[in-house]
């Protein structure tokens, strides 16, 4: 569904993503981690089109992004990191406009839009302006947009965040749901917890480059630990991140 | 800590500057040329007319005085009205302010550094015309360099006093109404008076007492030459500190100097005290969203109606719900309607009783009609692609191409600008009573420039796209801002200059002589009408498309 080939991203000196190369097959959830910099929402950009690469390809649903670009959007659904959204829409104004760009029939939408407001516990509050909703609103709101068109892939680039607890429980619920039905989905997050108990894969990006993916058991052999560490201790151990306590001097 | 504001103003600057591309160096000078070119045309043209003014035997000197009290009264007017529509955003919307609400800094100082914002948003490109018409005014009197240092001195406190009557008026508003829907009747209301101001003013026919037949004798035009204009408003404390460093009075020129520092202090520390005890009950208010309790209804779009389909459907139904749910815009919407009227009103008032000179006028008022085109353009047409604001992810991940997305923008946006091109057109022909030629010529010229002008205003917004802005004015009044104007008025005055030459022949014809129209002539006007707005259509456009789908957010 997702296949990524030598990915390059540069901006001036930095090389933000450096030959990148990934793929995700139908069905699966893959955890994209890394620390605060290290290239994972660049790499989001890169493959929904908001970005352009400066070397390697990026293929949704077999069409290449760059030269198939519109073919690979209909395909791809995005939660970006924040939740911008217009204003002075209302949510189910918001949902509709969704709705009419991904080509969803009107039929389907007058059935989908007040179940997805439902389902997020937006019914009261879907003939509100946009300006008036929290940041969990709002990305609970583009979540639902996204369920509205039912892209093939799905990218999510910190969805958790500013979602209450039963929202959040309720959206992981959502992923299993649909990478059993066969969406690919790739998601950045930082809470561990929840890469650890949704994702099948995990990558490990640091400075760009990939520099470790696998199941869980396959990241602990990795990092040579032994059975029963958390992923917590896994990336710190994989991302150096144990040199923290060094830091903590300067508290 | 106001210091410590001001330089990270300084350093987000010299940050942004130092890390500007070579595609974006490149595009910035040469549109920054283009710009200077403008104001030199503005100098010459400004140098001709004062220059010819001052020829005028005994009261030339006193016209040229009177005239510059005039633009600068006009200045002050400029500058007050635009810091009124930026006030409000920049004091209450700012990105940065829940930061700086949030951080131990007083609410003093941080009304001190939003008012700076304010100031240089709503005056830096007013403020620059002025340059031109002051170093006029200094060559054609041969004045020394004193007189324009002087004009430097005093404009800073003159544009900092008009800008201050804004922001008064909005700490004021925001404070005595901080529930949103109040806000926005009263907000409209204060458009709709003075849309109503302006029109009273102008219909009181001001231009009678600038004609010496309207007054019954001389001595009442020389006294009225004489007497200063507006005396009470820092304008008149300006043109009177310029006049004495002209005469090389100093002591007038410090006296001057000392009142508009003085008063500006004054206002200044006034508004300081005020905002120290408003500015935050009406920032706390502007946080209140509007609950409206819409139903959720999803039906087909009316858009579907006017023949449009599937993206191009939703993406105007989009700009028409957010551009008309946004108070802002109906004010400027008001404003434009008592332009029109008033615009209408003076070509009604004009002098005219020969048929010849009306013919004449319905042909220069392409030219007069196209600058208000121009600048609707400027305030509507340039920012709509900027106005899709940090929410462009929206639209750049969807299956849309970026030309769909920029001719919904030129759609939204020529449909109206057509129907003031129309009226301005149509019905000034029809209040001149200009011959069929005249009348046809103009029209058509008009609706064609209506079209470029509204075309580049999409194509140059793509070109300078500012996502990340929070105010329009800021999008306005950007180098693009300025480009755009420029090359717009460029346009129209290249067009004026090539429809010239049919137009001179036409008079040639009704003036009876034989064989007037030359059709080599009349080609050769045809062959660069058609490449002048080949260009003005398909230069910015491309550009404009080239650089937002290359636009990395």
């Amino acid at each position: 569904m997702l296949e990524i080939r030598g990915l390059v991203k540069r901006f001036g000196d930095l090389t933000a993503v450096d030959r990148l190369d990934l793929t995700v097959p139908p069905g699966e959830i893959f955890g994209f981690l890394g620390p605060n910099g290290a290239g994972k929402t660049t790499t989001v950009k890169l493959i929904t089109g908001l970005l352009k690469p400066d070397a390697g390809s990026v293929r949704v649903a077999g069409f290449d992004v760059a030269t198939r670009t519109l073919e690979a959007k209909r395909c791809v659904g995005l939660v970006p990191d924040e939740p911008f959204v217009y204003p002075k829409l209302t949510g189910a104004e918001y949902l509709r406009f969704i709705g009419e760009l991904y080509g969803v029939p009107l039929a389907e939408q007058r059935k989908r839009i007040p179940e997805l407001l439902a389902m997020f516990e937006l019914s009261s509050w879907g003939g509100e302006l946009l300006e008036s909703y929290s940041h969990g609103m709002r990305q609970k709101l583009v979540i639902a947009g996204i369920l509205l068109h039912g892209p093939r892939l799905l990218v999510l680039d910190e969805p958790m965040v500013g979602l209450d607890p039963k929202s959040a429980r309720m959206v992981k619920e959502i992923l299993l749901t649909l990478a059993r039905r066969g969406t690919s989905i790739l998601m950045c997050t930082h809470i561990l917890e929840i890469a650890e108990k949704l994702c099948g894969r995990i990558g490990i990006m640091i400075s760009g480059r990939l520099t470790a993916v696998g199941t869980i058991e396959e990241l602990r052999r990795q990092a040579r630990g032994e059975s029963g560490r958390g992923l917590e201790d896994l990336f710190l151990s994989l991302t150096g991140g144990h040199e923290y306590s060094s830091l903590l001097r300067h508290l | 800590m106001l210091r410590l504001l001001f330089w990270r103003k300084t350093r987000t600057l010299l940050n942004t500057l130092s890390h500007l591309t070579a595609y974006e160096r490149v595009r910035n000078a040469a549109f920054a040329l283009a710009g200077l070119a403008l104001l030199a045309g503005l100098y010459l043209l400004f140098y001709k007319m004062l220059a010819y003014l001052a020829k005028v035997e005994l009261i030339g000197q006193l016209l040229l005085w009177k005239l510059t009290a005039i633009v600068m009264l006009t200045t002050f007017m400029m500058v007050a009205i635009s810091s009124l529509l930026t006030s409000l955003t920049t004091f209450y919307y700012s990105f940065d302010l829940k930061f700086l609400m949030n951080a131990p800094v007083r609410v003093r100082d941080i009304f001190l550094d939003k008012a700076a914002e304010s100031l240089f948003f709503c005056s830096w490109m007013i403020a620059l015309v002025q340059f031109p018409y002051i170093l006029a005014l200094v060559r054609v009197n041969h004045y020394g360099p004193d007189v324009f240092v002087a004009f430097l001195a005093l404009m800073a406190p003159f544009l900092a006093l008009a800008a201050a009557a804004g922001m008064a008026f909005t700490l004021a508003l925001l404070y005595l109404f901080p529930s949103s829907r109040t806000r926005d009747v009263v907000w409209v209301l204060s458009s709709l008076s003075l849309t109503v101001v302006y029109g009273l003013v102008r219909f009181a026919q001001p231009e009678r007492l600038i004609r010496p037949d309207a007054l019954e004798v001389v001595a009442d035009y020389l006294s009225y030459l004489q007497a200063p204009t507006a005396p009470y408003a820092p304008s008149w404390w300006l043109t009177a500190g310029i006049q004495a460093a002209a005469a090389g009075h100093y002591a007038v020129l410090a006296r001057q100097a000392a009142l508009l520092y003085g008063v500006t202090a004054a206002v200044y520390a006034g508004l300081v005290a005020l905002a120290g005890k408003v500015y935050f009950t009406g920032y706390s208010g502007a946080q209140e969203g509007r609950l409206r309790r819409t139903p959720v209804a999803v039906e087909p779009f009316p858009e579907a109606r006017l023949g449009l389909r599937g993206e191009l459907a939703a993406l105007f139904w989009k700009e028409r719900r957010t551009f008309f749910r946004d108070v802002k815009h109906w004010s400027q919407i008001l404003l434009v309607m008592g332009l029109v009227f008033v615009y209408l009103f003076s070509i009604q008032r004009l002098p005219l009783d020969n048929a010849d000179l009306k013919s004449l006028v319905s042909f220069l008022n392409v030219g007069a009609a196209g600058f208000v085109i121009a600048a609707l353009g400027l305030r509507f047409t340039y920012p709509a692609i900027s106005l899709e604001g940090r929410a462009w992810w929206v639209l750049r991940s969807s299956p849309v191409t970026t030309g769909a997305i920029m001719r919904q923008k030129l759609l939204f946006s020529v449909i109206p600008m057509t129907g003031i091109a129309l009226v301005l057109g149509l019905a000034t022909n029809h209040l001149l009573g200009a011959d069929r030629f005249s009348a046809w010529l103009s029209a058509l010229s008009l609706l064609l420039i209506t079209w470029a002008v509204a075309a580049m205003g999409i194509g140059f917004g793509a070109l300078f796209p500012m996502f990340n802005v929070e105010n329009i004015h800021q999008i306005e009044s950007s180098l693009g801002g300025f480009v755009y104007m420029a090359s717009s008025l460029g346009y129209i005055a290249a067009t004026i200059m090539i429809l010239a030459w049919p137009m001179q022949m036409h008079f040639q014809e009704r003036f009876g002589r034989a064989h007037a129209w030359r059709w080599e002539i009349v080609a050769s006007c045809a062959v660069f009408f058609v490449v002048l707005n080949a260009a003005a259509f398909v230069v910015p456009w491309t550009l404009g498309k080239r650089t937002l789908e290359r636009y990395e957010q």
